[in-house]
């Protein structure tokens, strides 16, 4: 219980300190600038207006929220040590757990508030230029919200222990690991299958696409705006399945972060 | 009864990309009676801070025992009678003071009109003018962060107060401040211990002594048998025909005319022996007893050689 109090303390201070941060107005009003050009790039390309405008929020959307998850992310652990804040703060009575735990939902609470905000101007936006709104786009902006949870997670992972530049870098590799290890693992098996590679240069080629494929979070599970910009709607099973997925993976992410954190010394 | 208690503590940094290693600390032994102000003095890099972290849980370390109360210091539930606040304190400067404290007081359990209470009684014992405590932190000078510094570390009453140098960077008026809280404090029954650099103030204030040289704790108890136990020195006026030279080994020649130093009690009787002998007519005899800092001083040198 006592935990639980500590966790809500540092989530509404990481929240607070995220939304007087610089990095996220920049990235907050760039996403509002690329959701408008969104309409101009409708009345410009040749494909239907409706789809342009949907698939490109989409993509703002979730880019958008990749930089918030990556940059500011990683930011508050790092800012917090070198700062030397986190002396203070752990010489409470506070367990480190707490403070990962805390920070990570400090984050989410700021992700929430960028995706419901780009959500309402993406309503807004849709209606005005008759783009047919449905709800089952809201299905593929929770499974953005969904990735970012995991991405947030990834960063907090490496910036428990690792610097800023490394711990960024980290982060990016996992999010491209996790969005194009379906496609390695495919290609290699087609491949294979068409006899262009074979013996053993094969097997250990298809091993490691399977490693990869089952280490990395397959964060292409959670890209399902093709399918709602065309008014297909994914089933509820689905959505539920990849929440539970994801909660997965940001348990042992948080486990590994709290783990590593808890025996840090802090200089 | 000890407050704080730690025998042969060990710690080893791991620096570098081929963790080399460091000893910071070596078989450091102290304890802190429960009621006290000790003072922990010694120069930079000797181990001070470090043996700080590790009393507040920030720190691990190789070997030893270190317990608060009776309870090991890596516990998290002992650190709810223990206040801290690290060298150079650095706070979320987003924040105003009111608002920093009140995410503390939380932390620590604390929350309405009590914590009100307790934030207006720490902020005032630090003398943190009021009119402060509402501008955000990041517009505070040194001094005013070191004061806020302290006023976390006290806002839940803890039955131990860990100051880590609290006099740096602060004016007179700043020092004499602190002074008088860790006084005050001290007086409701709170144990402080403190690492200073500023002697004088350790001298004025601490009931004890732990003195630190290059990882090792080499004098430890109360400041009178830590000076006592270094002979004074002992300045001999006399009167008569002029000596050219010392007579006695360990005596030598003052500033003034007259004058002649005697560096232990012994060389002292043995000179005035002297004197005696040689119809020499004694003026006075006045004792230097050594400060905190001569015998740190002779501790380094001795580190050192």
């Amino acid at each position: 219980m006592q935990s639980l109090k500590h966790i809500v303390v540092i989530a509404l201070n990481t929240f607070r300190e995220s939304i007087r941060d610089k990095i996220l107005y920049n990235l907050f009003f760039l996403a509002i600038a690329l959701v408008f050009f969104s309409i101009m790039l409708g009345e410009w390309s040749v494909f239907d207006r409706a789809h342009v405008i949907k698939s490109t929020t989409l993509s703002i959307m979730s880019l958008s929220g990749l930089l918030i998850a990556v940059f500011v992310g990683i930011s508050l652990v790092q800012k917090e040590i070198q700062r030397r804040t986190v002396l203070t703060l752990l010489s409470k009575p506070i367990s480190r757990v707490s403070f990962i735990v805390g920070k990570y939902f400090g984050l989410l609470g700021v992700l929430a508030v960028h995706l419901i905000f780009l959500s309402l101007l993406y309503y807004l936006i849709l209606f005005f230029t008759h783009s047919n709104p449905t709800w089952s786009l809201l299905s593929a902006i929770y499974l953005i919200f969904c990735e970012m949870a995991i991405v947030v997670a990834v960063a907090l992972l490496f910036s428990s222990f690792s610097t800023a530049v490394l711990s960024t870098l980290f982060t990016l590799g996992v999010y491209f690991a996790g969005h194009l290890s379906n496609q390695l693992l495919e290609q290699v098996q087609f491949v294979k299958k068409m006899g262009e590679i074979e013996g053993f240069g094969s097997v250990v080629l298809e091993r490691l696409a399977v490693w990869i494929h089952a280490i990395f979070p397959g964060l292409y599970r959670y890209n399902i705006s093709s399918f709602v910009v065309h008014d297909i709607t994914v089933s509820k099973s689905y959505l539920v399945w990849q929440s539970i997925y994801a909660l997965g993976y940001i348990g042992v992410f948080l486990g590994i972060a709290s783990w590593w954190f808890s025996r840090r010394d802090f200089l | 009864m000890q407050m704080i208690e730690i025998e042969a503590l060990n710690k080893t940094y791991r620096t570098g990309f081929l963790m080399q290693a460091k000893k910071a600390l070596t078989d450091v032994s102290l304890s802190v009676p429960k009621g006290s102000i000790y003072g922990f003095i010694g120069p930079n890099g000797a181990g001070k801070s470090t043996t700080i972290k590790i009393l507040t849980g920030l720190l691990t370390y190789d070997s030893g025992r270190v317990e608060i109360s009776g309870a090991s210091a890596r516990g998290i539930e002992i650190r709810r009678l223990v206040g801290y606040s690290p060298e150079h304190p650095y706070f979320y400067d987003y924040l105003t003071a009111r608002e920093l404290m009140v995410f503390y007081g939380h932390l620590v359990g604390l929350s309405g009109l009590e914590l009100q209470k307790r934030i207006d009684w720490a902020l005032e014992l630090v003398h943190a003018n009021k009119d402060w405590a509402d501008r955000r932190l990041r517009t505070y000078s040194k001094g005013m962060v070191q004061r806020i510094g302290i006023a976390q570390a006290i806002l839940s009453k803890p039955k131990l107060l860990i100051l880590d140098e609290p006099m740096s960077g602060l004016d007179p008026m700043g020092r004499r401040d602190v002074r008088n809280a860790i006084l005050s404090l001290n007086q409701e029954g709170v144990t402080v211990f403190y690492s200073s650099h500023l002697l004088s103030d350790v001298e004025s204030i601490s009931d004890r002594v732990g003195m630190i040289v290059d990882g090792r704790v080499v004098r430890e108890g109360k400041i009178h048998s830590i000076t006592d136990s270094h002979s004074a020195e002992y300045h001999v006026f006399i009167q008569g025909p002029e000596l050219q030279e010392a007579p006695i080994r360990g005596v030598k020649k003052g500033v003034q005319s007259g004058e002649w130093l005697c560096k232990s009690s012994q060389v002292k009787d043995e000179f005035l022996r002297f004197c005696v002998d040689n119809n020499l007519s004694i003026q006075k005899i006045d004792i230097q007893r050594p400060s905190l800092e001569d015998v740190l001083t002779e501790e380094i040198a001795r580190a050192e050689s």
